[in-house]
């Protein structure tokens, strides 16, 4: 949902990649300490309500995992994983949702004018009356947040509640979160406190603790304190992220270069004409040839 | 809770056992992770399971279901090896350690002194203490060097608790067990305070007064007791459960815990004295026996009863206030019912042919399900109380695996009574902290729903005509009750809370200045302080009184004010007793009234008087006058409670059903007190058909039996539904996949739901024999909604309790495991 | 000269019309070339995929974006493409089987792709065998008809983004981008060479015949087959 068109810092499929709006907004950011979420799934909840969304029909399949990936409907999911630490166990839970890429690979797939759109907050949002539902941010998004509504034809994920944010509020998830382990504020701000974090961690013996903001998309808008930052599998995130080079090659190779190759032919026609003209059947038309053996 | 929420972030360690509050209480557990991240706290976690909070702790250490005293006394045995782990001055000062037991008290094989084995029952008089034979006072001993001193025989008898007997019997690795003592015991000094919190994984065993017991008795020698961060910190499971326990939960206490009148009291006199406590005197600083002033709690309380009708004359109406002549506590009463008849008595007179269940779910919450359903089959009617038809209000519609037999043929008559949820009327929450805090309602109630307290005035006022009309056995009791609402057929809970709080009846002099009125007729009373006993004021609550003063309804502060820093926040809601935020806050400072800890004082003397939190004490008796802990008679925490129905150390026995004999005394293997059933319906299983133990729990995703009910739940699609948590060996073993379908049963019954195959439950050595341990939630019914049914986890569970608060054993029992 | 009747200046002959529904025959002054049945299955395709374009470019670009309008916005022409793109194949699939009997290469035909195609677009080619398909337009149906199956195969592909893993879906743009070009430069030249550059092709599409001239200039060996006149043999 497009709040301020002059806030808008980035559109999808905008002919030639100019920003619409012109405020200038301080970045925003999500802070996420997955060494202090205890899985307890208000945000999964908070979410569902402060959205609207629907319950999600969900069965049992031998996990505490609502269910496997994002859902049009759920856009905030808690994986949770298991994995032998320290001759014990981790039992990691991540916050899973839309990371709001500083370069998002969604927008740079999208074809349809407007319909991802970045603040200049940095949020990164479908616009659902824009959205055609093709589902190419699907392919361009290194984290597999976009999903396609079957209902509405649109495409669905988490908008930060850009609708609270705009007007000062957290994020639902934020509010409900009972541990703190949920903060919102400002990208310097929250990188600044996951900085101080991992340093505690380290200090409390994780010592390859890490802040999650990775580079190759510009950065998130959705900053993760990983206990264990040197297996980022464990928390199902990929090590460098980044817009897929075939989106890149596809949107800003083949396309710009199958444009000018079709026009080119469209020119080479008209050329050969000018040249060669047209080729008459003889004895018809006024070339003035007759047919041979007419 | 002998502290707060708030204040476990004051905590230097934390010790989770018996509870998940990661997942039972995860508001509350953002302190937990306040003093780890602020003051760098540990967390050690102590459980079977690999746990959400486990997830959160700097030490796990798994545990053998129902095993934790033998935990527990090997840390008390630890830090009593060694004067720098525990804190000896607070222990010869704040408890009984120092004092001398009588020659009588023994404990031998597994048994303390005085089993009566006929009645399967202790005679606690050899118990006592041993006074001095001049004096009469207490018998003590400072230097707690004497062996009858309680210190000397706690040490003697935790002897046993070796780490290596820790490990045999808990199958915690000795390596683990020693890193736990050593960081619970690291608080045993002035300088560090550690809590110990729990929850149902103490209290539902045949031992588990004595597991809590055992982690008092850890908490007074480390002296972190009635210290800001320490404690001894129980989670309620309901927002409001410590306000229905503090309320009259249980059959055995009226409102405030005093005792409900046996039909061997016939008059009040009596039964005060037997109720009053008596104290030794003592040299040194005496107790306050607080509980001296149980007369006036008594008479007001009757007061706030029987209005203008209790006289002195009358012994206050206590003739009309009913007698119980036996247990009533839950398995009893559904022993009855299931029976049809009751021995309680001594004679064999019919069972209850009536039931009425208000907001909760008897045959999802009790143990041993059938016999549940069997029980419920037998009556002739039943009320049920509720705003969702739960498994209760529809029994009869069991499938046929619970036995309840054919439909056709159960005559109970149901009547549902629709009842507003907790957010459709106002009242107050008793949290866990023992905060009362005032909630608004939200919206109005759907359809006929009513407030429970309409549906309780409507039922009572109907009842109290019929006996006006028609006269009857006995009418007083009903006639005579005050009803002394503005709307008496749904009375006002400000007007019910007023009562509560207690208010003069007549103008009550200060017997400081007798010139002046403490109270004129008809205020409301500032506290207990204030109550009476020759009829002037009346109560509803001794305990809570201070609720809802002349000032207003103080459950409704909402004052975010600390000063103290230490998250009391005085001016927030009101906290039973007396304000007061830490239990026992005396116990915080030394001697002479400074604070063991600077930085963090509970109360202190200045002086003058007593500040910092309201103090548990005389607020004007200089240091030295009183003991700490003002309720008891001996004016200490006691080390060693002689008051108990299972002895006054806490000892390891085995659960009803366990998978191998005591390491100890093989041949008490399991609590001589704890008592077992004898129905059809009573099995009980041994190791050898059922070799896994099994323990069962809640999840944070569902409340109770309640939230499965609920079409288009939220919560129903964060846990769809009923699994059993199996380690991946046992798993490997049975040839079960994670996903797949199995079969889980008891000598009880049997269950089927999702196996979730986990690497967070551990095969464990116990007895040096491989012991696999299994657990699922509890949350599932046939009843609930179309999608979401799965069995009553409560099927498996054993009609076993403990023998002092009658809290059935759901947490350790044994099982056998299969593909379905 | 004699003039070359046209459809408009002549009456209705059924007996004409009758014969153009078979091929390879001669009606009059004029030959037939195409029958009904493939004339229909030419504008078939034709038809699915001018629908695939304009609804398909919009999305490829948004400089395209005012063809969405033809479909009423975007979203439509969204839900339009794929559609056409399963009209578009299947009408290809059918031309493919109707054709591709006709469209067996000669080895004369060797060096269509490279110095043939240029003679012939110089006007210079002069090829006396050519039958009734040159090696060119038998080269521009098989691209073409991989072309429609390239673009069928990503399509469906790109359909169910949420099926398919993301690797795969990179690709599907790709590969329907890339055949999307060649296709589109191929279709230029076939609408040029088939409307301006060679006067008299275009009624082969629609009335279905060829003059004798025509046939004689384009398709010497077709001319003969059909007229068993041997005359375009020499020169």
């Amino acid at each position: 949902m497009v709040m301020q068109s002059l806030e808008i810092r980035r559109s999808s499929a905008s002919v030639w990649g100019i920003p619409s709006g012109i405020r200038s907004l301080p970045i925003v950011s999500k802070y996420i300490d997955t060494s202090t979420c205890i899985g307890c799934k208000a945000c999964e909840v908070a979410c569902q309500e402060w959205n609207d969304l629907r319950p999600v029909q969900t069965t049992q399949t031998g996990t505490y995992q609502t269910m496997p990936t994002l859902h049009p409907e759920f856009w905030n999911l808690i994986r949770f994983n298991e994995q032998n630490f320290d001759g014990g166990i981790a039992w990691i839970m991540r916050k899973d949702q839309c990371m709001h890429c500083d370069d998002p690979g969604c927008l740079a797939a999208c074809p349809a004018p407007g319909a991802i759109v970045q603040y200049a907050n940095g949020i990164v949002d479908v616009n659902q009356d824009l959205c055609i539902g093709c589902g190419y941010c699907e392919s361009g998004c290194p984290f597999d947040v976009p999903k396609f509504h079957a209902t509405t034809g649109k495409m669905a994920k988490c908008t930060l509640c850009v609708d609270r944010t705009t007007v000062g509020l957290e994020p639902a998830c934020v509010k409900a979160c009972p541990t703190g382990c949920l903060q919102f504020g400002t990208k310097d701000d929250m990188v600044a406190l996951g900085n101080q974090r991992v340093s505690q961690l380290q200090t409390a013996g994780f010592k390859n603790a890490a802040l999650y903001n990775p580079a190759g998309v510009g950065g998130t808008g959705v900053v993760t304190v990983l206990a264990h930052g040197d297996h980022l599998d464990w928390y199902s995130l990929p090590s460098d992220p980044h817009v897929p080079i075939l989106t890149r090659l596809w949107k800003n190779v083949v396309r710009p270069l199958g444009m000018v190759a079709i026009v080119g032919a469209v020119i080479g026609a008209f050329g050969h004409f000018t040249k060669y003209g047209r080729k008459e059947v003889p004895g018809s038309g006024d070339s003035g040839v007759e047919p041979p053996g007419a | 809770m002998t502290n707060g929420w708030i204040d476990i972030k004051n905590a230097d360690v934390i010790l989770a056992m018996g509870g998940n509050p990661a997942e039972n209480h995860p508001v509350g557990f953002k302190w937990f992770l306040e003093a780890k991240k602020t003051r760098g706290a540990k967390l050690v976690a102590v459980d079977p399971r690999f746990t959400r909070t486990a997830s959160q702790a700097d030490l796990y250490a798994p545990i053998r279901p129902g095993t934790d005293i033998a935990f527990l006394n090997g840390i008390i045995r630890y830090a009593l090896a060694d004067k720098s782990r525990y804190h000896e001055d607070y222990v010869r000062l704040h408890t009984n350690g120092p004092y001398l037991i009588g020659d009588a008290y023994k404990f031998e094989d597994g048994l303390f002194s005085g089993f009566d084995a006929a009645k399967g029952e202790y005679q606690k008089e050899s118990w006592g203490y041993n006074p001095d034979a001049k004096t009469k006072a207490y018998g003590v001993d400072p230097t707690m060097e004497n062996p009858r001193s309680v210190l000397q025989l706690l040490k003697q008898h935790v002897d046993r608790y070796t780490p290596e007997m820790v490990e045999r019997i808990c199958g915690t690795p000795k390596e683990t067990f020693l890193k736990v003592a050593q960081i619970v015991t690291s608080t045993g000094n002035a300088a560090r305070v550690g809590t110990i919190t729990y929850a149902l994984g103490w209290t539902q065993h045949s031992t588990g007064v004595q597991m809590i017991r055992a982690a008092a008795i850890l908490q007074l020698l480390l002296g972190n007791v009635g210290r800001p961060g320490g404690g001894v910190n129980a989670f309620r499971g309901h927002s409001n459960i410590q306000g229905a326990t503090d309320m009259a939960g249980n059959f055995e206490i009226l409102p405030g815990y005093l005792k409900t009148p046996t039909s061997a009291m016939t008059n009040l006199q009596g039964y005060l004295d037997g109720a009053t406590p008596t104290t030794l005197n003592k040299q040194g600083w005496a107790s306050m026996n607080y509980f001296v002033n149980y007369p006036k709690f008594m008479v007001s309380l009757l007061k706030s009863l029987y209005g203008k009708d209790a006289t002195k004359e009358n012994e206050f109406g206590y003739a009309w206030m009913p007698k119980v002549d036996g247990n009533y506590s839950w398995m009893y009463m559904f022993d009855d019912m299931y029976r049809g008849s009751s021995m309680r008595a001594g004679g064999k007179e019919p069972g209850p042919e009536g039931f009425v269940t208000f907001g909760m779910n008897p045959v999802g919450l009790g143990p041993n399900s059938k016999k549940m359903i069997g029980a419920l089959s037998k009556l002739k009617w039943m009320v049920v109380v509720e705003n969702l038809e739960t498994e209760t209000a529809q029994f009869w519609k069991a499938p046929a695996e619970y036995e309840g037999g054919d439909p056709s043929k159960i005559q109970t008559e149901v009547f549902l009574l629709p009842a507003s949820s907790f957010a459709e009327k106002d009242g107050t929450f008793t949290n866990s902290a023992r905060w009362l805090q005032w909630k608004w309602k939200a919206l109005d109630a759907p359809g006929d729903a009513r407030a429970d307290q309409e549906i309780l005035a409507r039922i009572f006022l109907a009842v109290r005509d019929l006996y006006k009309k028609e006269g009857g056995a006995l009418p007083d009791p009903i006639l005579k009750t005050s009803w002394a609402y503005a709307n008496p057929v749904n009375p006002d809970l400000g007007d019910v809370l007023k009562e509560i709080n207690g208010r003069a009846l007549s103008d009550i002099p200060d017997p400081k200045d007798p010139t002046k009125m403490l109270k004129t007729a008809g205020q409301q009373l500032d506290g207990f302080g204030q109550l009476q006993d020759d009829g002037s004021t009346m109560c509803g609550n001794w305990l809570h009184s201070g609720c809802y003063t002349e000032a207003g309804n103080n459950t409704q502060r909402r004052v975010t004010a600390d000063p103290t820093g230490l998250g009391m926040y005085h001016n927030w809601g009101f906290s039973w007793p007396a304000n007061r935020r830490i239990m026992y806050n005396r116990a915080s400072a030394d001697a002479e009234g400074k604070p063991w800890d600077a930085k963090r004082i509970g109360i202190q003397w200045n002086g003058e008087k007593w500040v910092g939190d309201v103090p548990d004490m005389k607020p004007d008796a200089p240091p030295g006058t009183f003991g700490a802990f003002i309720m008891l008679p001996e004016g200490v925490g006691r080390l060693y409670s002689p008051v108990l129905n299972d002895g006054p150390f806490p000892e390891h026995y085995e659960a009803v059903e366990a998978p191998v004999l005591n390491a100890l005394h093989p041949k008490v293997t399991s609590s001589p007190v704890s008592k077992r059933f004898s129905t059809d319906k009573d099995k009980y299983g041994t190791a050898d058909k059922f070799p896994i133990v099994c323990t069962t729990y809640r999840l944070t995703e569902h409340f109770h039996y309640w939230t499965q009910h609920h079409k288009n739940g939220r919560l129903n699609e964060l846990q769809p539904g009923f699994f059993v948590e199996i380690p991946e060996g046992l798993a490997k073993e049975k040839g079960i996949a994670n996903g797949s379908q199995v079969k889980v049963s008891s000598a009880r019954g049997a269950i089927q739901g999702v196996a979730m195959v986990t690497n967070r439950l551990k095969p464990l050595k116990i007895d040096g024999k491989e012991t696999w341990h299994i657990g699922f939630p509890i949350h599932w019914g046939f009843g609930a909604a179309e999608g979401h049914r799965g069995p009553l986890a409560n099927m498996l569970t054993p009609s076993a309790m403990d023998p002092n608060t009658w809290t059935p054993e759901y947490k350790a029992f044994l099982v056998q495991i299969e593909k379905a | 000269m004699s003039a070359t009747p046209t459809v408009g200046h002549r009456p209705v002959d059924l007996a004409v019309v009758a014969a153009r529904d078979r091929e390879n025959i001669i009606v009059g002054n004029e030959i037939v070339r195409h029958k009904r049945a493939s004339r229909l299955i030419h504008w078939t395709v034709s038809l699915t995929f001018f629908v695939c374009l304009f609804s398909g470019m919009p999305i490829w670009s948004p400089i395209f974006g005012w063809m969405a309008a033809l479909f009423g916005g975007l979203s439509a022409a969204r839900v339009v493409h794929p559609w056409a793109g399963i009209a578009f194949a299947l009408a290809s699939a059918f031309m493919f089987f109707h054709w591709v009997g006709e469209m067996r290469f000669l080895p004369s035909e060797r060096g269509w792709l490279g110095p043939k195609a240029l003679e012939y677009m110089r006007y210079e080619g002069d090829d006396s065998e050519v039958g009734k398909y040159n090696g060119g337009q038998k080269l521009f149906f098989f691209a073409t008809s991989l072309g429609a199956l390239g673009l069928l195969v990503s399509g469906l592909l790109m359909w169910w983004p949420s099926v398919f893993p993301r690797l795969v879906l990179q690709f599907s743009y790709l590969v329907h981008d890339i055949t999307f070009i060649f296709f589109a430069i191929a279709i230029v030249f076939h609408i040029y060479l088939g409307t301006a550059a060679e006067p008299g092709t275009f009624g082969a599409m629609t009335r279905g015949t060829v003059s004798r001239g025509w046939a004689r200039l384009h398709h010497p060996r077709w001319f003969r087959d059909v007229t068993g006149d041997d005359n375009s043999r020499r020169g």
